[in-house]
């Protein structure tokens, strides 16, 4: 494994912030494919960072064992926002601003927008398909899943049936994406899948053990590992357009008391929840699905507003 | 006059209220939006001061004007944020000026920037008041996404100097939205975060009731002369020369924003913050106007220190009878 700083920056007091690219170079002549890991562009997002750990134990571990398996070439960024992660929150705190807001055109000079470019740059020129890893924000509990845009669709899709995920959810375009990482590489030409899976501040180690097989199995199907065995089992993950997906949002401000598992197979009509009133003792509103299909996102923080998500659910009928 | 027209519940009770004020009922519409962030209080406090101006020229308590068209009115639009005393409101952290077109439906953040939206879309001119981003002061300027005739024309009626364009960037911001619904709209920038600046405000408050009476939004019924116009200086992208710091540490600025420097001026220092030693000394790379100037003294590497807008001079400007 060969470590380079990426970026570098000198801070007032204490160490500098450095973004570190870990690479597990290919053995060949020339890479079959360069395939890059990327996590901790929010900072409170860490489940990133611990398949990426796995990844770096088994990729050394192959480094010394069967080094010629290594027929591409994998990079890894690890903590990509350093001062975000030390400090456990989602922006990077000196800024107050989501550094994954800053790719693309931006005209105004500041250290985040350059440590963005930075980044992207590099990654880049040393990628020919990107992974990209987040978990949720502080609200919501996420299945393992690829989430692509529909332009993306054909180009990614096929990457994303081999990561093992439990769904792949094909969304519309929103403008807000033009602004993020992931979505800046895909137009760069660059495949790039974004993961999001569990909840931030905290590492789901079932979740993370089923990427960890998957992006093992997107090496090795793309010929970067050459790993005869053993062969890794993937179940095909659920594609889900955007018309199969139902939304559930609060009707009322309370507490969202969560009566349903993530990953639940669900029937129309099956309790998720109860919204209550946490001053007046009162259930606001019983929550319940409006058609049967996988649960595959959940409130998990209480506190709701209204109109804010409380599930959503890959529908078997468009909903 | 002050309506409300959005009441979001909350978990513990009351709900959160956006109001929005109205002058006058017929004729184009001037919008003006504040407190898109929670610290931004320069425009929170510059739009008071419009409404109380505005009030009593309605209630007929100013003689000097007569209402002749319409304005309305948002000063705070990031309620909670306001609430919590910070740019962002903490549940979301979300940047309100990320949320448009905003969802009725959605979430608070989405709800509210809905209702500006929606209320605001139809008028023919439309100001944002803000201040600079976080750990800068800016000098009273004008942000425009174009510099098409009508802005030109908008700019000179506000009588403010200095004249930016930006690049187009986020979408999802509210003076994109306004543009893709062809109102002639700016962002009129000035001072810090968490602090109200009166001069500044004094500045731009004349500047709007100069634009007011220049469009026939109000009239002024005062036979005045009126002084001499402000030119105003419009300043392209490739116009702007940023000065980056080179280390961290310490900033101590020698100069204020709104001045014009010299190039090679001194702009201030850095030092190391154990030994107190000069580490950096910074120096306008140009001549021109000092627009923005970090405030807040504890600077990082690379970080942009201020921002100079520079002009290149007309030819009748080298002319040796030329002042």
């Amino acid at each position: 494994m060969q470590s380079q700083c990426i970026f570098s920056i000198q801070t007032p007091v204490g160490p500098p912030v450095e973004i570190i690219r870990h690479t597990f170079p290919s053995q060949s002549a020339k890479p079959i494919k360069r395939v890059s890991l990327v996590a901790g562009l929010h900072g409170d997002e860490l489940e990133g960072l611990y398949i990426c750990h796995r990844l770096m134990q088994a990729l050394k571990k192959l480094e010394d064992k069967n080094p010629s398996a290594l027929k591409g070439e994998v990079n890894i960024y690890p903590a990509v926002n350093p001062q975000a992660l030390e400090t456990g929150t989602r922006l990077w705190p000196f800024f107050s601003v989501d550094i994954n807001r800053t790719f693309g055109e931006n005209n105004t000079p500041s250290l985040t927008a350059d440590t963005a470019k930075a980044l992207f740059g590099d990654i880049k020129s040393h990628s020919d398909l990107v992974v990209d890893f987040h978990a949720s924000n502080l609200q919501l509990m996420e299945l393992p899943q690829i989430r692509i845009i529909q332009n993306f669709e054909k180009t990614l899709v096929p990457f994303a049936q081999l990561c093992n995920v439990d769904l792949i959810w094909v969304h519309p375009h929103a403008e807000i994406f033009e602004s993020t990482l992931g979505y800046n590489l895909n137009q760069a030409r660059v495949p790039t899948l974004v993961i999001e899976t569990g909840i931030c501040l905290r590492i789901h180690q079932n979740y993370c053990d089923q990427i960890v097989l998957g992006i093992l199995n997107l090496l090795r199907r793309t010929g970067t590992l050459d790993l005869k065995e053993p062969s890794i089992e993937v179940t095909p993950a659920r594609l889900v357009q955007p018309e199969y997906v139902a939304m559930i949002q609060a009707n009322h401000a309370g507490l969202f008391i969560q009566q349903a598992e993530i990953g639940q197979a669900l029937n129309q009509g099956d309790k998720i929840g109860d919204l209550i009133d946490p001053v007046e003792g009162q259930v606001l509103e019983e929550i319940f699905s409006p058609c049967s299909g996988l649960l595959f996102t959940l409130r998990e923080y209480p506190l709701t507003g209204k109109g804010a998500p409380l599930a959503r659910i890959a529908t078997e009928e468009p909903a | 006059m002050k309506e409300k027209v959005l009441s979001i519940p909350t978990p513990f009770g009351a709900s959160l209220d956006l109001y929005k004020n109205t002058w006058g009922k017929s004729g184009d519409t001037l919008s003006i939006v504040s407190g898109l962030q929670g610290d931004h209080l320069n425009g929170i406090y510059l739009n008071s001061c419009l409404s109380q101006f505005l009030d009593s020229v309605v209630e007929g308590v100013n003689p000097n004007y007569t209402l002749k068209g319409r304005v309305i009115s948002f000063p705070v639009v990031n309620l909670n944020a306001i609430r919590s005393g910070s740019k962002l409101w903490p549940y979301d952290g979300m940047d309100m000026d990320l949320a448009f077109p905003g969802n009725p439906q959605g979430e608070t953040s989405e709800a509210l920037a809905s209702a500006i939206l929606t209320h605001t879309a139809d008028s023919y001119w439309g100001f944002i008041l803000q201040s600079a981003p976080p750990h800068y002061e800016d000098a009273p300027h004008i942000q425009t996404l174009k510099l098409d005739g009508r802005i030109k024309n908008l700019s000179r009626d506000l009588q403010i100097e200095t004249v930016r364009k930006r690049k187009e960037s986020a979408k999802v911001n509210l003076l994109q939205q306004w543009h893709s619904h062809d109102t002639v709209a700016v962002t009129l920038s000035s001072g810090s975060p968490r602090t109200i600046n009166l001069p500044q405000c004094e500045i731009l408050f004349q500047g709007i009731i100069h634009f007011m009476v220049a469009e026939k939004i109000l009239k002024d019924r005062r036979k005045i002369k009126s002084e001499a116009p402000i030119k105003s200086r419009f300043y392209e992208e490739n116009d702007e020369v940023p000065v980056f710091a080179s280390t961290a540490g310490m900033f101590m600025k020698e100069v204020k924003a709104g001045i014009n420097v010299q190039a090679g001026q001194k702009i201030g220092e850095i030092r190391d913050i154990y030994s107190g030693k000069r580490r950096e000394e910074l120096l306008a790379p140009a001549e021109g106007f000092l627009v923005t100037l970090r405030q807040y003294p504890i600077v990082y590497e690379k970080e942009p220190i201020a921002t100079i807008l520079t002009t290149k001079k007309s030819w009748k400007e080298y002319l040796p009878w030329s002042g």
